[in-house]
């Protein structure tokens, strides 16, 4: 292997990992309500939308930096999402219906009823916060003078991707630590047991949808000052959030965290070795993959080996 | 009594006579057009401009003396609701030319109906090639097709920058492809090599994969086919892997409008594009109309306001010089057009298989201190181009 080729492999993994946190984050949101509440929220990427569109407008108008709006928009998707489960999807729940996934198509509903509002608030038009530090960069040719390769680490990508790890962290412990996480993964684990251990289980799920939602407000701050936004922007990152959660275990937080940085390698490294319009194909392979190799996604492997959750 | 009848009389024959008169006195114009849905923002402005040229043409004593009067009916950009608002000018108010729309799928279902019907059709913004490429002999175009869309851009590459080698990336759409294609068959004429064509889904957040790719390959010039946040991206994901390609070239589209520079910023700089028409170009008319334009609407206009803008005055010089106003006495008037417009000099001419067609000289932008200049062909250019462009490592 030459030292170009060896270039374009290693910055091909780099930009990969990078992606696969971010990923990991948006996955997460959604993988935690699958495991609590049993639906697939398919409102996610709106939601995230919302989020940037809150993150895009502090921004214009406050000059505030995407990066601190998480502290903003994150609570404020809370109030959205436990809003949303209460007063919309949990009427849902109760109601017998002949559709067993009712609110499934209700999150689908949510979630067009989000990106028109978005459009008749905001229009159409792409939006963007132009940070100071978009195209800033750490090059090893800097750090290391005689270098035979040259790569390059964003300072955003690398910021956008620590935050979602420190998300990611602190999630873990709250959800390992403290007593209204361990009722959350109570609830996801059995819903009737955690019931008769006087869980309120239907509180849990009110902070679960809210929780969820907070992650992939979160998600949504770090991805604007590197993407741009438009109201349509959900579904492309509802998929991708669902490709994580097959992928990944069904409700499974390692496995989100797993499935996004797996996602994210593998289409950066398509994107280089097969095409980049090969990119939403390999998206796919996956996908299927998972559902017919791996049924319990990359945790149930996990758990063979004592590890996962 | 009999002189209040008598005058009665007297008033009502001088009021049929003078609406009769002023019926004479005006050309009425119907103008199809998209004003609502997607494309609705490109279909305001054409209108905007049209009426600009009306006022102006109305001040200037109308057309042979009558007094030209614009309406418009909107198409919603949809090819079957053009079609029907066409056959009703045509076959119900006997409009005897048809001006407008801006899809090239509206084009071209306007286009056959004007062709069945033999009536003048004046495409004004419309680039799918086929459109004036089916034998019509009453659908004139005066934008430039999609295919020769980057000519400017290759003048330049010959005359200038003089590559061996080129990169092309270019967005997995209809959009994308034919202008990627174009470019593959034009770097066949010039012998460049191509090291690497590539697409991408529209929409994508991280192209560094395959910018590494480009970066190893080390092209002379990188030809990237895209919209507008695609474009940004691209760019600023070039800065930050210090892509160092002799050129960076765009193809219109994402490339040639403001919002471009306003979210790439600094990695905007010395990026050239394909344009058909800017603010500054050197057409007679051109800054007046697109100051007039600034000073009323808040923005300048694209191309595809210039366009209509100089469509109106195609229509005057065509229905001055034609022999009646009748559809084949207009048709004749057209072909034989041969103005200087705001929009460029306009001929419409059969070659290359089209029909009808204006051949323009498509200008070449670069972004020189975050703002776009006209730089080739050198008679329209603002500003002396700037080349070679300085490594990325130098910037700043």
């Amino acid at each position: 292997m030459s030292s170009a080729q060896l270039e374009v492999l290693l910055q091909t993994l780099i930009s990969g990992l990078l992606l696969g946190g971010l990923y990991a984050l948006i996955g997460i949101g959604m993988t935690l309500i699958m495991g609590v509440m049993k639906i697939i929220n398919l409102a996610h990427g709106e939601l995230m939308m919302v989020a940037m569109y809150i993150a895009y407008g502090l921004f214009t108008l406050f000059h505030l930096d995407p990066y601190l709006s998480v502290f903003i928009a994150a609570p404020a998707l809370f109030v959205l999402g436990v809003l949303l489960q209460r007063f919309l999807i949990n009427p849902v729940l109760k109601v017998d219906s002949i559709l067993p996934e009712n609110q499934v198509i209700l999150t689908v509903g949510i979630g067009m009823v989000l990106a028109n509002l978005a459009t008749v608030f905001f229009t159409s038009d792409y939006r963007s916060t132009p940070v100071d530090y978009a195209t800033k960069a750490w090059y090893l040719s800097d750090f290391w003078k005689g270098s035979p390769i040259e790569l390059s680490l964003s300072f955003p990508w690398s910021i956008s991707f620590l935050i979602a790890v420190a998300i990611t962290i602190a999630l873990w412990f709250f959800l390992a630590k403290t007593d209204t996480g361990k009722s959350i993964r109570a609830t996801a684990q059995d819903n009737d047991a955690a019931l008769l251990m006087g869980v309120n289980v239907g509180r849990m799920r009110v902070i679960t949808f809210g929780l969820g939602s907070a992650l992939v407000g979160a998600a949504g701050c770090l991805f604007i000052p590197i993407y741009y936004l438009y109201p349509d922007l959900g579904g492309q990152f509802t998929l991708i959030a669902f490709v994580i959660t097959i992928l990944g275990g069904l409700g499974s937080t390692v496995g989100a965290i797993v499935g996004g940085l797996i996602l994210g390698v593998f289409e950066s490294l398509t994107a280089t070795y097969a095409g980049m319009g090969w990119a939403p194909v390999g998206r796919f392979v996956i996908f299927i993959a998972a559902l017919i190799f791996i049924p319990g996604g990359v945790v149930s492997l996990l758990r063979r080996q004592k590890w996962g959750r | 009594m009999r002189r209040f009848a008598l005058g009665l009389a007297v008033v009502f024959l001088v009021c049929l006579f003078s609406s009769s008169l002023f019926a004479a006195e005006t050309f009425n114009l119907v103008i199809p057009l998209p004003l609502t849905g997607k494309q609705a923002k490109f279909g305001e402005m054409q209108k905007r401009s049209y009426e600009m040229a009306a006022e102006e043409i109305n001040a200037k004593g109308g057309i042979k003396k009558k007094k030209l009067v614009l309406s418009f009916e909107d198409s919603g950009a949809k090819p079957e609701t053009a079609r029907a608002i066409v056959e009703k000018l045509i076959d119900v108010r006997k409009q005897p030319v048809i001006v407008g729309e801006y899809t090239s799928a509206c084009a071209k279902a306007v286009a056959a109906v004007a062709e069945e019907r033999k009536t003048p059709y004046l495409v004004v913004a419309s680039a799918d090639d086929n459109i004036t490429q089916q034998n019509y002999k009453y659908v004139f175009r005066q934008n430039a097709v999609n295919a020769h869309y980057s000519d400017g851009v290759l003048d330049f590459l010959k005359k200038v920058v003089k590559p061996q080698t080129v990169a092309i990336l270019y967005e997995s759409s209809a959009f994308g492809t034919s202008g990627a294609d174009a470019m593959v068959k034009d770097a066949g004429k010039l012998g460049v090599k191509i090291l690497l064509k590539e697409k991408y889904e529209a929409g994508s957040v991280d192209f560094k994969p395959i910018l590494s790719k480009v970066k190893a390959a080390q092209p002379d010039v990188l030809f990237m086919v895209s919209y507008v946040m695609d474009a940004s991206l691209l760019m600023k994901q070039i800065k930050e892997l210090r892509i160092d390609a002799k050129l960076f070239a765009g193809g219109a589209a994402g490339f040639a409008i403001p919002e471009f520079i306003d979210n790439a910023k600094d990695a905007a700089e010395y990026v050239i594009s394909a344009t058909l028409w800017t603010p500054q170009v050197k057409f007679v008319g051109a800054r007046e109309y697109a100051e007039k334009y600034k000073a009323k609407y808040g923005d300048y206009p694209s191309y595809h306001g210039a366009s209509a803008y100089s469509a109106m005055y195609v229509l005057k010089d065509t229905l001055d010089r034609a022999k009646d106003w009748s559809q084949d006495g207009i048709r004749n008037a057209l072909k034989a057009t041969n103005i200087k417009t705001a929009f460029g000099p306009i001929r419409f001419e059969d070659k290359e298989g089209y029909q009808n067609q204006n051949f323009m000289d498509t200008l070449v932008l670069q972004v020189q201190k975050g703002e776009f200049e006209t730089i080739w062909p050198r008679q329209y250019a603002s500003k002396q181009y700037i080349y070679p462009i300085p490594k990325w490592r130098d910037r700043k």
